[in-house]
């Protein structure tokens, strides 16, 4: 397994959004969600998931339903809303362009100076 | 981000706190517990799974709080902080708190005293159980005048059994009576009133109860007291019921007390002080034969359901013409001519009676308060303007470091509400001050059924209103805010004669608006002084000064002999004469500026021009030497004297505008009258004199015809109003007068003591009331729109020292600067004033109702006013403009 990364400042919010954008799911599926795809490379503190959900939730980006669990429990489900759509679709462009930007100069040489 | 989402999630942070934490603690534990499931899959025991699950999540309780925050609970943090930080600003600059919060304070106490007795008189129903469905019925005699008269005695019962509309009609009249027999006699005020009268009100007795039908006939004694009259009578005995009193020396049964709130009659409706008791209406023979004539007694009548204010007047009219074939029945029964009688009959609500003459005198306070408030406003927002551009490089470097304009606009409201609440909360204060001075001097015309408060109405008012004053503070530095370009603020270096046209033509608009409303105000202020000045010129006819009165009414049983009444009078009239002190006595059966009767007569070969009007005056039965204690000159012929006895002629003496309408350019002396119309059997009177012209109505009214006849020559006076002319202070004859009529009958009470001065105030008492309040206000703006030019021009002097150093470093003289910095005043000012007075021509004539004798476009008050405004404008703006000469150039040039 390779290491872990810690979770850059600001994206947890894009992560959520992304992976509730892939269907409805409750707290504990998202944080299992994000490893999942992540292929266990990215460490979310648990105790983080929690408050970044509430705050999408009072901005309006995701809303929350309680339903039914896998194991039968009762859980607050989470799922995307059209603002949050598109919330998730500017910040992913803004992550790619940011990226590419960085990777270019680091990728610089000295003779391209 | 919806804003929609954010409000929900507010408000269920604010509102759904318990449901919001289950929901959270809920939410955390699936989490721990499906986590612990996995756990467990893997291998572990379920302890250890659990426990395993709780480390690796964290602490609960951190995570939830911050999720309370997360989700919205930190707005009630942010405001606090913004509070906090606002708290601070204006601490931070105490003399400026300080103005906008006593100027605010001043506009919104006087707004929230002035509503309070709007509150109380105009919105709040009258004290009677769903007082809307309540009107009065008036009867039209068309061929006497246009103006409703109230009601005969004997209509009312008709009314009740012949209309369709009301559930019940009662009635009643007005009346007074000797109270005697327990303590000092004195005067009580009655009511007579039908059986139904307090149903129809939908009132019940405190203890005891309402009179029977029965009752209502003539000759039953028995007697309901008003709370007051327990009280201050019988110490509110408990045992009262069953108890008699003496009225007018015969005894009365207590039946019942009403409750304290109850107050019966209101004002408009026949008298304006609340009775002391109320006994049957119990119409004598004489009284029932009183049908078509003396129109002195009061119907009100309650709607049946469904049927509206506005529909009664029709079946008024099939009322009237029921009311009219019984006068034709009497009229014939008792074979007597009816002549050309014609009825009508008008409904108006109740509250239109009682309340709707003091709507445009409430409704002018309220707007002129209102303009007091607009002009502490502008104050206020010129103070934050100023301090604003103060601030300007604070709320630059707020914005460059990432502060939201959402989040700076938070700010400003949080600052503007803070001063708006302060000033709200002051102006409170200052709110029971005025109302309790307002209180103290509120004319008695004014009804006061619900104490004048701050209920919890004239409360929402007031914070509507400080709310709305402080949302429009907050917009204000927000609007400059969001349209300033903030770059120029952090480069400058401090020194600010880079203010913008915007704000500079801002401060000329305050400046302008504030002279505008102050002149408006000013106008009227003006209009009512100078008619009340016109008012307290009005010759009432009589010489006021020095002349005591009061009323004597006998008890008509112990006075039953002609002779024992007649001899009382002349007694009470030596004894007055011989008094020490008193020049001259008499009596009348009415007094100037207080009503009185008003007559029908026929004069001997006048042709009257065509159409149905009858001739009306005013007619007194005087005794003694009235007319010479009243100072009513004499114009011809003679005063009555000891010849005009019962056996003589009889004779009249007339009011000059009579004898000129009647006689024109012929001598009156001799001609002839009679009562009624010319086909009346009534006999004729002679003329033996004219005096001046009395105003018998208010002092604002034409002076009617009036004639006077002697008692001597009509039968005894049971009731009179004696007058009595001294020397100096009148009111000092009191005593004398009592004891002359106590050494005559000591159980007979004296009524309504007063000097002619005292009734002539009372009659202008509504006039002062609202002329000292719209003074007082337009005083209060004038004093503010003062401030206001000279904090504008102090400010601009200061920013601009810099620029006048310059001027005066090339040459500019000091009278120059000075020109600049006045010319710039005044020119402003000068806008305002005309702006103002273009208002004022458009709004003084709602004001015409409150004039007398002069025109809401009065020239001389508009030029007093301008007068006024400009000198304080000029004052106002020179003392900056000396300031801006006295700039050394050296100083001013260094002046960063």
């Amino acid at each position: 397994m390779d290491k872990q990364l810690d979770l850059l400042q600001g994206t947890l919010d894009m992560l959520i959004l992304k992976a509730v954008s892939l269907g409805p799911l409750h707290g504990y599926g998202i944080l299992l969600r994000i490893q999942q795809i992540s292929k266990d490379r990215l460490e979310i503190q648990q105790g983080s998931l929690y408050p970044a959900l509430y705050r999408l939730e009072h901005q309006g980006w995701i809303a929350s339903a309680w339903g039914e669990s896998e194991n039968n429990r009762k859980a607050k489900y989470y799922r995307l809303t059209a603002a949050g759509k598109r919330r998730l679709q500017a910040e992913a462009e803004n992550w790619n362009r940011m990226a590419d930007v960085i990777a270019g100069i680091l990728g610089t040489k000295p003779e391209e100076v | 981000m919806t804003l929609w989402s954010r409000v929900r999630s507010w408000s269920k942070a604010i509102f759904q706190r318990t449901r919001m934490e289950s929901e959270m603690e809920a939410e955390l534990r699936f989490h721990i517990e499906t986590f612990a499931d996995d756990l467990v899959r893997r291998g572990f025991s379920r302890e250890e799974a659990l426990r395993r699950a709780r480390i690796e999540f964290g602490g609960i309780e951190r995570v939830k709080e911050e999720g309370r925050e997360a989700r919205g609970a930190q707005l009630l943090n942010e405001l606090m902080q913004d509070l906090r930080y606002g708290a601070r600003i204006l601490r931070k600059s105490p003399g400026f708190t300080a103005v906008a919060v006593l100027t605010l304070a001043l506009g919104i106490g006087a707004n929230t005293a002035i509503f309070s007795v709007v509150n109380a008189v105009l919105l709040s129903p009258l004290p009677y159980a769903n007082a809307d469905r309540l009107a009065m019925v008036k009867e039209i005699l068309p061929n006497m005048s246009a103006e409703p008269f109230n009601v005969s005695g004997p209509d009312i019962a008709q009314i009740h059994k012949l209309n369709h509309v009301f559930e019940a009609v009662g009635g009643f009249r007005v009346w007074t009576y000797e109270l005697s027999g327990k303590s000092e006699p004195q005067r009580v005020t009655a009511d007579r009133i039908t059986s139904n009268l307090f149903d129809v009100l939908g009132v019940q007795p405190l203890a005891g109860r309402v009179f029977a039908q029965q009752e209502e006939q003539f000759g039953h004694q028995v007697v309901i007291l008003s709370y007051g009259l327990w009280q201050r009578q019988f110490g509110g005995q408990q045992n009262i019921l069953g108890q008699t009193i003496n009225l007018d020396r015969k005894p009365y049964t207590i039946v019942g007390v009403m409750p304290q709130s109850f107050v019966f009659p209101l004002p408009g409706m026949l008298q304006g002080v609340s009775a002391d008791l109320w006994v049957p209406l119990g119409l004598s023979k004489e009284e029932l034969a009183d049908f078509g004539d003396n129109f002195s007694y009061s119907a009100v009548g309650r709607l049946k359901p469904g049927i509206q204010q506005g529909q009664v007047n029709a079946d008024l009219q099939l009322v009237a013409q029921g009311v009219l074939e019984t006068y034709k029945q009497w009229a014939r029964d008792a074979n007597e001519p009816l002549g050309d009688f014609r009825l009508g009959m008008v409904s108006t609500p109740l509250s239109d009676e009682v309340t709707g003459p003091l709507r445009p005198m409430l409704l002018l306070l309220l707007g002129a308060v209102a303009f007091v408030l607009l002009i502490a406003c502008v104050n206020v927002a010129n103070l934050l303007m100023m301090r604003s551009m103060g601030r300007r490089k604070e709320v630059a470097v707020r914005l460059a470091i990432g502060a939201g304009r959402f989040r700076l606009l938070r700010q400003f409201l949080a600052e503007s509400m803070l001063l708006a609440f302060a000033g709200g909360g002051l102006g409170l204060a200052l709110a029971v001050w005025f109302k309790d001075a307002m209180v103290a001097r509120i004319p008695s015309n004014i009804p006061q059924f619900h104490a004048i408060e701050l209920d919890g109405r004239v409360l929402l008012f007031s914070f509507l209103l400080v709310t709305v004053v402080g949302l429009a503070f907050s917009a204000l530095p927000t609007l400059w805010a969001s349209r300033t370009d903030f770059n120029p603020s952090l480069q400058e270096s401090g020194r600010g004669n880079s203010q913008g046209p915007d704000h500079r033509r801002m401060r000329a608009i305050f400046v302008i608006v504030e002279v505008a409303l102050s002149v408006m105000l000013l106008v009227g202020a003006g209009l009512l002084v100078r008619s009340f000045q016109r008012v307290l010129n009005i010759n009432p006819g009589f010489r006021p000064e020095h002349i005591l009165t009061a009323s004597i009414d006998l008890p008509p049983d112990e006075y039953s002999r002609d002779e024992r009444v007649t001899s009382f009078y002349k007694q009470l009239m030596d004894k007055l004469r011989e008094t020490p002190g008193i020049a001259a006595a008499g009596g009348s059966t009415d007094l100037p500026l207080l009503g009185g009767w008003t007559h029908a007569f026929t004069v001997e070969g006048y042709q009257p021009p065509p159409g149905p009007a009858l001739s009306l005056c005013n007619h007194s039965v005087i005794y003694g030497d009235y007319l010479q204690t009243m100072g009513i000159p004499l114009l011809y012929g003679r005063y009555f004297t000891e010849q005009d006895a019962p056996k003589s002629t009889h004779v009249l003496i007339v009011s000059e505008s009579l004898a000129k309408k009647y006689w024109p350019g012929q001598d009156p002396l001799g001609k002839r009258l009679k009562w009624g119309p010319p086909e009346s059997t009534d006999p004729w009177l002679t003329v033996v004199g004219v005096v001046g012209d009395v105003k018998q109505g208010p002092l604002e009214t034409a002076a009617d015809a009036h004639t006077y006849e002697p008692y001597a020559q009509l039968g005894v006076p049971f009731s009179l109003r004696i007058a009595v002319r001294g020397e100096g202070d009148p009111a000092g004859l009191t005593a004398d007068v009592r004891a002359a009529v106590w050494s005559l009958d000591r159980q007979l009470a004296l009524g309504s003591v007063r000097t002619m001065d005292q009734i002539i105030s009372r009659s202008t008492a509504s006039r002062r009331f609202v002329m000292t309040l719209l003074g007082s206000f337009a005083a209060l703006a004038l004093v503010l729109a003062a401030i206001g030019i000279y904090a504008v021009l102090a400010y601009s002097v200061t920013r601009r020292t810099h620029e006048l150093g310059v001027r005066m470093a090339l040459g500019a003289r000091s009278a120059d600067v000075l020109r600049l910095v006045l010319g710039h005043g005044l020119r402003v000012t000068a806008i305002g004033i005309a702006l103002g007075v273009i208002g004022a021509l458009g709004l003084t004539r709602f004001l015409q109702s409150l004039l007398y004798e002069v025109q809401p476009t009065d020239p001389a008050t508009f030029a007093v006013v301008l007068l006024l405004m400009a000198s304080v404008s000029f004052a106002a703006s020179y003392l900056p403009a000396r300031r801006a000469m006295r700039v050394d150039p050296m100083v001013a040039l260094r002046y960063e």
